[in-house]
């Protein structure tokens, strides 16, 4: 049995139809690629997924527990975390102090605004894993509005990691980044792969055909093909593309 | 996936998959006096599952006529039946489970509305059965164009109907279409003639003089 499954899943919005009888499926231990052109539908699929919205017909299941239709926060106590296009961080405060917000012992203790988050130790030791973990060892005590571009998106995956997921979802992680960066990032997720299950959408075909495990290709809201990379790499239009080229 | 989902309820099975009877639609300028200033004609029919490829100069028509098909744009005159049912008398938030219009970089167009849904037919269908793509776009570099390609022969192999609409620019434009097109429905000037063979249209001299130096030398 799959980790994650969506079954059937559809979404319309007003008169427009934007996710139409999707089925994934993503496995455990595996990098699982969603990809898609701009405007496709691959963030409103993640949405759904990640109990954003609600879909209008179709089931969602982690570990065969029926999770359609529960809050974000009800899917992420279960295990689910995610990172954004448009990041959201606390760039007033630390690095450091970003991740132990994050952290789930200290979420569930709340926050008392009269002591500082890194007076606790034990917090600030394991945030400080995590960051090392996402290559962000010995800025610490930088200001998340401080860091470059490509560390900020390191440091949210960083965030998404701090809850321990069983399953981690990447919403676009290359949007923005320079070609240097998007390789540094790439040696991230490939070193995340190593103990996590990932999904990754992303419009970076080279990105995701050199991460993947799986992909599933989404159009006009839809899954119009799915694949380990090399079969998608069979395609002759592939082929003759840019990508097939790299290949 | 769509092979999964239950294909028809409630529809008539032996009607044609589309049928376009006496469709037209008149725009006219001028309050006292009205003028025409665009007519679309069409009578089409699809008797089954197939790949149609949609061509004509901007402006002819196509759009409306992708309009017309999906009942989003009211005809003056006419029906678009689809599996036996008249779509614009469909419920009009049902009628993308019968015909849905993927628009150019979606760019939709709004209609009034002359009459209440609670008063219409409900589509019978999840999953819509005539698959309207409207002048996608394709980029050869990229490879997506082989997965839209492989998606429009899965949906035909589940039996719906798909057009493909292009406005030929570049040769691997035709060349994407002979590949996937079984048929051919070109629009010019507000009129619409089908060809149930992709190949032969190409020999049409109207066609060959709208391709201009696209059209294959050996279809002549």
């Amino acid at each position: 049995m799959a980790l994650f499954e969506a079954r059937g899943i559809h979404k319309r919005f007003g008169q427009q139809v934007v996710l139409e009888h999707v089925d994934l499926s993503f496995e455990a231990g595996r990098l699982s690629g969603i990809m898609g052109p701009n405007g496709a539908g691959k963030t409103t699929c993640f949405n759904v997924l990640t109990g954003r919205h609600r879909p209008d017909r179709g089931r969602v299941t982690l570990d065969g527990e029926d999770i359609t239709g529960l809050s974000p926060d009800a899917i992420a106590r279960r295990g689910i975390a995610r990172s954004f296009q448009v990041m959201s961080l606390f760039d007033e405060n630390t690095a450091l102090d970003n991740l132990i917000v994050a952290l789930p012992e200290v979420r569930a203790r709340g926050f008392d605004m009269f002591r500082r988050l890194s007076a606790d130790d034990a917090a600030a030791d394991r945030a400080s894993a995590v960051l090392a973990r996402v290559g962000l060892a010995g800025l610490e005590r930088r200001r998340a509005g401080d860091l470059a571009y490509g560390e900020r998106r390191a440091l949210e995956i960083g965030i998404a990691l701090a809850s321990r997921p069983r399953l981690l979802f990447l919403d676009e992680p290359t949007s923005g980044l320079g070609s240097e960066s998007t390789a540094r990032l790439a040696e991230l997720v490939q070193d995340l792969k190593r103990d996590h299950s990932v999904v990754v959408i992303e419009h970076d075909m080279q990105f995701l055909f050199a991460l993947a495990d799986t992909i599933s290709v989404i159009h006009w809201g839809q899954v119009i093909a799915n694949g380990t990379p090399d079969a998608l790499r069979e395609n002759a239009w592939v082929r003759r593309s840019a990508l097939g080229g790299a290949a | 996936m769509t092979g999964s989902v239950s294909a028809c309820s409630g529809s008539d099975a032996m009607a044609p998959v589309l049928e376009v009877r006496g469709l037209t639609k008149r725009y006219t300028r001028g309050l006292l006096f009205r003028q025409e200033t665009f007519r679309l004609t069409a009578d089409l029919t699809f008797d089954g599952s197939s790949i149609v490829g949609v061509m004509g100069p901007n402006g002819s028509g196509k759009t409306t006529l992708f309009e017309l098909i999906t009942g989003s744009n009211a005809p003056s005159t006419g029906s678009v039946r689809v599996m036996g049912r008249d779509i614009h008398k469909v419920k009009h938030r049902e009628r993308d489970r019968l015909a849905i219009h993927y628009h150019q970089s979606y760019q939709v167009r709004r209609f009034r509305r002359t009459r209440p849904s609670f008063l219409m037919q409900a589509a019978g269908h999840d999953y819509p059965m005539v698959h309207l793509f409207d002048e996608p776009q394709f980029n050869t570099r990229d490879g997506y164009i082989g997965f839209m390609l492989d998606f429009f022969r899965k949906l035909r192999r589940e039996g719906r109907l798909v057009f493909l609409c292009l406005h030929p620019n570049e040769p691997w434009h035709l060349e994407l279409m002979e590949e996937v097109c079984e048929q051919t429905v070109f629009v010019q000037g507000g009129r619409v003639r089908t060809y149930h063979d992709f190949c032969s249209s190409l020999r049409d001299p109207d066609l060959r003089d709208y391709l201009g130096k696209l059209a294959p030398r050996d279809a002549k």
